[in-house]
């Protein structure tokens, strides 16, 4: 018994038994999407790193130190002038007294609440840099800004050195596991608040704590936004290419019951709703789609031309059982490469796609025989203008098919000279440009301040009370002195900073004692005193250890790109290395660091990833068809759309992110579906003795119609991606929209021309 | 004649006002109680050791010896003297520190490596105290005058009966938005918690190994500080402490440690 009789004797079960069929389709389908109770929520820019990620276990070394790095920032600007004056003032302090309200907060810091020392002689007297506003003259207020510029501690920390911008700093001791949701929701009840008080002033909510919460709000705006519109899209899809409304219902209800028990299984899994997860339910969806819309297209056309409807099932099962089998394959080889990647959250994606891409596969075999069975159908006699222009196109290729094929090599090779353009590269801190009020706030901060992200570093001095020896301050300024040359550091802030504060203070506030003093007693005494000025939450901890053998450094970083980061972070340890002698430090951590160096190491397991699932997938269509020729044949129209895609990417940008490198590998799956059912069906063209003229012909008549609709699925979901407020999921979807599209026309007409130049013998 | 009506019924239900102790001031007599139970001494001298323990389990230890004047003005605040011996680097170091119950309180400190006396005026002394869990307001904030007191109830733990006080600080720029005491029978604190300025609890003080001088004087000679939000412990300890030893009133005035720096 050959394969297709084994196909007919299933279908004739299937539809025999199809009640039962479509009842323990729907009892396994919500036991298994029943786990999507237990998705978890995203745990942020934390979640997209591996635990044991060397650069994010640095800072959770950091971290157990210090304490936690994620700081809330508020983002002040009044519309007019610089933040010296009344309304502003009053502004920042009442913000600064309310933030210590935040949930999860354990310092706050501002302006207003810099501790400023004044010294007359040897009394020195510490208080609120701004304390009560409404006391103050207009040209007291205007005499602060000078004072202000001078504090190391303000300038790019609370305030940009134009005192355009003041910041309010809340530092958060966030337990594990718990998301920021509180924190933020909090900050945005008082931005509101303040916003509607002060109209002229802008109030942004900034900070490593927003970012990361980016994460989960753009994961929950994408999911209530996009879905929605997307289902209603796949309804007016389906029913223009199959005209009829049951059709189209069972092909509704197929594609759901194929992302429901894909979510489930996510859930079992413990997978994150990260932002990559929430495109897992749209490629199902088209994947899905594209399956059902050949099973039941093939079906409707069967009944039109006279078939009874299970004979039209079953028939179309025939046709389409092997050819989706293999799509699905194919499709979840290619996503499955991205678990080579570093990302969890896109290997979460991408095997949540794996499972839907099965689910999808069983069910379009399964359950829609089964309702299309079950379900009553009309079908009315599609008017063939496709079919007529497949028609005249084969004549076309067949007459001029060395010219097809110079035209779109001389066309590959011009476009492929501009992918030198390109190079690996990314920025994380585009990640959430699409969400308007983050990029308003970055837009206001970056100018003035560089960015908003911190990195730190650890200075040990390997003894008990080693950071009050002078020869350890004198490095660590050193130190200091160094970072501040790099480009990609905008501020450094230490505890020798402190130290040379204190000395001038101690000194009657004489400018020229603003150093290291070289007497370890005076600097352990200058600090016991500090200490016991302090106020709440302001004290050193975050800052040295209790043993005060160790001491951390603040670094506020500039945008760089994930390259310029890593180069950077070389750099530093090539520094370190050779100067920080005898004193020791693991260099810099942080989300600057960290991201960047996630990113190359996801490039280098992605590229693996897409030469192993590429390979596979070629061989899997070379057995498949059971030929050598035709394997290697598959190869061409399969590359070209990526040279193609890449080379037109160089007309917007010069980067390959991350994102680019996960659409290669979402799309090769997808992309090879086409040639398959238009490589199998030549074959089986010539093998029935057909000559290849009338094979090409053959080839667009059965299969021409289906490429067509299937890429016209694929094209509309992604390109309904691009609508993501998630940077990534953006580019994913458009990478793929435009790949999609360009494998279509080199289906349509370069590989036919190929085969009818190469493809002769069998 | 309503008029007259009410002020009848104000004059009838007077004396129920009287007899009657509202939460606010039974709060007000036990704490003074408490307070005044570990007072009654002209002065006081002690060493005293600070462990700090990080969540890790590391421990740094402080050593500093003090002597303290009871103020028997009871519109002012102690006076105190603090030497510090360790680490060696602050070896040699003294704060004199005047606390008053309105004002802000003086301090002056003399750092031996620069050979002169500092005069320290900061409003705001909520921040931690060499790197422990205890902050400089836990010290000069003891008197029952600063604070606003209610009592809650009575509570039981580890079998025994407490007085369970609430009480706010009634001083700017506290770290507390209140603080939960209870005091034993005996009026003697056991524990305290301590809620941050978003009323979080924030850390819990239990004073133990109650010392009993000159008959009438409880004083704790172990002071455990947990703090519940970053899992910082620390631990004073009293050692070697004595009342009424005789100390040189002068000694307490500014003009004394001035003499430091000669």
């Amino acid at each position: 018994m050959n394969l297709e009789d084994r196909i007919e004797i299933f279908g004739k079960i299937l539809v025999n038994h199809r009640i039962k069929v479509i009842l323990g389709s729907l009892l396994i389908i919500f036991t298994i999407s029943f786990g999507m109770k237990f998705l978890e929520t995203p745990s942020g820019y934390r979640g997209f790193v591996e635990e044991d990620f060397k650069y994010y276990k640095d800072v959770l070394d950091l971290e157990e130190k210090y304490g936690n790095i994620d700081v809330l920032t508020f983002v002040v600007k009044p519309e007019k002038g610089n933040i010296f004056q009344k309304d502003v003032l009053s502004l920042i302090h009442e913000l600064t007294e309310i933030s210590w309200q935040t949930p999860y907060s354990s310092r706050v810091s501002s302006l207003t609440n810099h501790q400023y020392t004044t010294v007359d002689g040897d009394d020195i007297s510490i208080s609120d840099f701004v304390d009560n506003v409404d006391s103050l003259s207009t040209n007291e207020i205007a005499n602060l800004y000078s004072a202000a510029v001078l504090e190391d501690a303000v300038v790019n920390f609370v305030m940009s050195e134009s005192g355009k911008i003041g910041l309010v700093n809340i530092n958060l001791e966030m337990p594990e596991d718990i998301a920021f949701q509180e924190p933020i929701s909090f900050a945005w009840e008082q931005k509101n608040y303040f916003e509607d008080r002060y109209e002229d002033i802008f109030v942004g909510v900034a900070g490593s704590a927003q970012f990361s919460h980016n994460f989960q709000s753009t994961s929950e705006s994408d999911a209530s936004k996009m879905y929605p519109s997307f289902l209603l899209l796949i309804i007016i899809l389906t029913y223009i290419l199959l005209r009829s409304v049951v059709a189209s219902i069972i092909s509704l209800i197929v594609i759901i019951l194929s992302i429901l028990p894909s979510l489930g299984a996510a859930g079992w899994l413990g997978f994150e709703v990260q932002p990559p997860l929430i495109t897992a339910p749209i490629i199902i969806l088209t994947i899905s789609l594209t399956h059902a819309i050949h099973m039941l297209s093939i079906g409707l056309t069967n009944m039109t031309e006279g078939m009874t409807k299970n004979d039209a099932i079953i028939e179309s099962l025939k046709i389409n059982f092997v050819p989706i089998f293999l799509t699905s394959f194919t499709t979840a080889a290619g996503i499955a490469g991205i678990n080579f990647g570093d990302i969890p959250a896109y290997s979460e994606m991408a095997n949540t796609v794996v499972i839907g891409a099965g689910i999808g596969f069983i069910l379009s075999v399964t359950m829609l025989p089964a309702m299309f069975s079950l379900l009553p159908i009309n079908s009315r006699k599609r008017k063939s203008y496709v079919l007529e222009a497949l028609k005249n196109l084969g004549e076309l290729i067949y007459k001029f098919k060395e010219r097809f094929v110079i035209v779109i090599t001389a066309i590959c090779i011009a476009v492929f000279s501009l992918l030198p353009n390109l190079h690996f590269d990314d920025y994380f801190s585009t990640y959430f440009d699409r969400v308007p009020e983050w990029l308003e706030v970055k837009n206001t901060v970056d100018p003035e301040f560089g960015s908003s992200f911190y990195i730190f570093s650890d200075m040990q001095s390997n003894e008990p009370d080693g950071i009050t020896n002078p020869e350890y301050l004198k490095k660590l300024d050193e130190f200091e002195s160094w970072l501040l040359t790099q480009p990609e550091v905008a501020d450094v802030s230490t505890i020798s900073d402190v130290i040379k504060t204190l000395h001038k203070n101690m000194n009657g506030g004489l400018d020229e004692y603003y150093a290291i003093p070289d007497n370890k007693a005076l600097i352990a005494q200058y600090l016991l005193l500090y200490e016991f000025s302090v106020p709440y939450g302001m004290d050193l901890k975050n800052q040295m250890t209790a043993d005060k053998s160790d001491s951390r450094i603040l670094i506020r970083t500039n945008n760089s790109t994930s390259m310029e980061s890593v180069a950077f972070n070389a750099r530093v340890d090539e520094w370190v290395n050779e100067n920080i002698s005898p004193f020791s430090t693991n260099g810099v951590a942080g989300i600057p660091i960290m991201m960047p160096q996630l990113f190359v190491e996801n490039t280098r397991g992605l590229v693996i990833g897409l030469l192993i699932s590429f390979t596979f997938i070629i061989m899997v269509v070379g057995i498949s068809l059971q030929s050598f020729r035709y394997g290697i044949i598959s190869i061409v129209p399969n590359i070209i759309p990526f040279v193609l895609g890449f080379g037109l990417l160089t007309l917007a940008t010069d980067m390959v992110t991350a994102a680019h490198q996960f659409a290669v590998l979402i799309s090769i799956g997808l992309v090879v579906d086409a040639t398959i059912h238009f490589l199998s069906k030549y074959k089986k063209a010539l093998a029935i003795n057909l000559p290849p003229r009338e094979a090409i012909q053959y080839c667009f008549r059965f299969v021409g119609y289906p490429i067509i609709v299937a890429s016209i699925c694929l094209f509309s979901g992604f390109l309904f991606l691009t609508q993501s407020m998630f940077y990534y999921n953006f580019i994913i979807g458009g990478m793929c929209a435009l790949i999609i599209m360009i494998a279509l026309l080199i289906d349509l007409l370069l590989l036919p021309a190929l085969l009818l130049i190469f493809g002769k013998k069998v | 004649m309503k008029f007259a009506k009410i002020i009848f019924i104000i004059f009838a239900l007077f004396p129920f006002y009287l007899s009657a102790e509202t939460a606010e001031e039974q709060g007000l007599r036990i704490a003074k109680a408490s307070y005044e139970n570990g007072r009654g001494y002209t002065d006081m001298v002690s060493d005293q050791l600070m462990i700090l323990i990080d969540p890790k389990g590391n421990e740094v230890t402080r050593e500093v010896s003090a002597k303290t004047l009871e103020n028997l003005d009871p519109n002012d605040g102690d006076k105190s003297l603090t030497y510090f011996k360790t680490p060696k680097d602050v070896e040699g170091t003294v704060m004199l520190s005047h606390t008053h119950i309105s004002d802000d309180d003086d301090q002056w400190l003399y750092l031996p490596a620069l050979g002169r006396v500092k005069r320290i005026s900061s409003s705001n002394k909520s921040g931690a105290f060499m790197g422990s869990e205890v902050a400089f307001e836990d010290f000069s904030g003891t008197d029952y005058r600063k604070y606003e007191w209610k009592f809650l109830g009575e509570e039981m733990e580890n079998n025994e009966t407490f007085y369970k006080l609430e009480s706010y600080p009634n001083y700017e720029n506290s770290g507390y938005s209140k603080r939960i005491s209870l005091i034993d029978n005996l009026n003697r604190t056991y524990k305290v918690d301590f809620y941050d300025r978003k009323g979080e609890l924030l850390k819990t003080l239990y004073l133990e190994d109650y010392v009993l001088y000159k008959d009438k004087i409880w004083m704790a000679n172990t002071m455990k500080v947990e703090n519940i939000q970053n899992k910082n412990i620390t631990i004073f300890k009293w050692l070697n402490r004595e009342l009424d030893v005789g100390i040189n009133k002068k000694d307490f005035e500014k003009s004394s440690i001035l003499r430091l720096a000669d």
